[in-house]
């Protein structure tokens, strides 16, 4: 119940404000950029229907993940920094439960951005294969990743107390996670490239999506890299809850 | 090794059909390339490929074939001795404009390509500003959402 009182206050002041919603509207004309490039633009509406879904697919889980990151940075150094801290430690919530609200709110921004990009999920896609499995993996994956950044920068907010530097370690990791994007095709088939491939759990969601959408391969083929994935997002918790607890006022 | 440039040029010869396609941006077309072995001997270990040339006035330079064919080169085992192989090359034509196709043979053995005759492509531009109903998202949910935006917006001011 408190948990719940905590994470209505952060989206009231983190989503439901001028400011936050702008991210939205940001996402949905990005979204629409995209789209439309991809279905009009003479090479890349001729792209395969499942490549184009996968492509929006990786688009909206790095918005997520890049979206729970700032929230995490934001969560506990930015209360400290806006000297409020003290007020939500003398509320009747303790420390998990002002946590698990933090970590909820971040987790309803993906709720949002996930529900403004399925519209753009079902033009792309249509007539295309794969694409409410596609979908139905993004929801699970991207739900387990915006948890796995969103705590490990909320831990680290928590510890390191300052908003700036959370924040510029956070995209420094985010780059990281990102790093086979900027990779060539054969620097990800070396054996470097395989395994920065395989610990990293950006990369394991993509190229699950890779897999199913456009290899249409089945979970079998997922469960791999689905509970790497997985391992992430509770080492992430057990961080958060660790740095959670050795906050004081 | 042994090179002998005259017997390579007749022992191999390849040709590509059809001669000459019209068709649209978007369409899969086949080009087959049938290669004869005009030799008393199997020839062994060749390999194929398509290339295809942009000829449109100001664009021409050789096309990168990733998105246009996935099957670009063809490794052929053996042809035996005035035997045929036929070779299909399935290609989905991505950009209008003037093109030349043409297929290339090469024996590692001997020091000189055998190339096909130039089949000529010309693909027509196709305009869809609409394909699978993207407008009607596009442009109403950041409408949408703008509407929500101003709302949220004018709701905290009165509060304020």
């Amino acid at each position: 119940m408190k948990t719940a009182y905590i994470m209505q206050k952060e989206i009231k002041e983190s989503i439901l404000t001028p400011k936050g919603f702008l991210w939205y509207n940001l996402t949905s004309v990005i979204l629409s950029v995209l789209s439309y490039l991809f279905l009009t633009n003479s090479e890349l509406s001729l792209l395969d229907q499942g490549e184009m879904l996968y492509m929006i697919m990786n688009f909206i889980t790095a918005l997520g993940v890049l979206i729970g990151l700032v929230f995490g940075a934001d969560s506990f150094a930015g209360e400290i920094e806006r000297g409020t801290i003290e007020a939500l430690f003398l509320s009747p919530a303790n420390k998990t439960e002002i946590t698990m609200g933090k970590l909820g709110a971040a987790l309803t921004n993906w709720g949002i951005i996930f529900i403004i990009s399925l519209p753009y999920l079902f033009v792309v896609g249509k007539g295309g294969q794969n694409l409410l499995t596609g979908i139905a993996y993004l929801a699970i994956l991207g739900t387990l990743l915006v948890i796995t950044f969103s705590a490990f920068s909320m831990g680290l907010s928590a510890r390191i107390k300052s908003m700036k530097n959370s924040l510029i370690i956070s995209f420094f990791i985010f780059l990281l996670a990102g790093s086979p994007i900027f990779l060539s095709a054969a620097q990800r088939k070396t054996w470097f490239g395989n395994i920065l491939d395989l610990i990293n759990p950006f990369a394991d969601a993509i190229n699950t999506f890779d897999s199913v959408v456009i290899d249409s391969q089945g979970f079998s083929y997922q469960i791999g890299r689905v509970a790497i994935i997985c391992g992430y997002t509770f080492l992430s918790l057990w961080f958060l809850k660790r740095s959670a607890s050795r906050l004081e006022m | 090794m042994n090179y002998s440039p005259v017997f390579a040029a007749s022992r191999i010869t390849v040709s590509i059909n059809p001669p000459s396609i019209q068709a649209n941006m978007g369409d899969k077309i086949t080009y087959t390339g049938t290669i004869t072995n005009n030799s008393d001997k199997a020839v062994n270990n060749i390999i194929a490929y398509i290339s295809l040339a942009n000829v449109t006035r100001g664009k021409e330079s050789p096309m990168d074939l990733e998105d246009w064919s996935a099957n670009k080169a063809i490794k052929v085992d053996t042809i035996p001795p005035r035997g045929t192989y036929e070779g299909k090359w399935p290609m989905r034509l991505i950009d209008s404009g003037s093109y030349v196709a043409y297929i290339m043979v090469v024996d590692k053995n001997d020091n000189i390509p055998v190339s096909s005759a130039m089949s000529r492509l010309e693909i027509k531009r196709v305009l869809r500003l609409n394909p699978n109903n993207v407008l009607p998202v596009a442009l109403g949910e950041p409408i949408l959402l703008g509407i929500v935006f101003i709302f949220i917006y004018f709701r905290r001011k009165r509060v304020k």
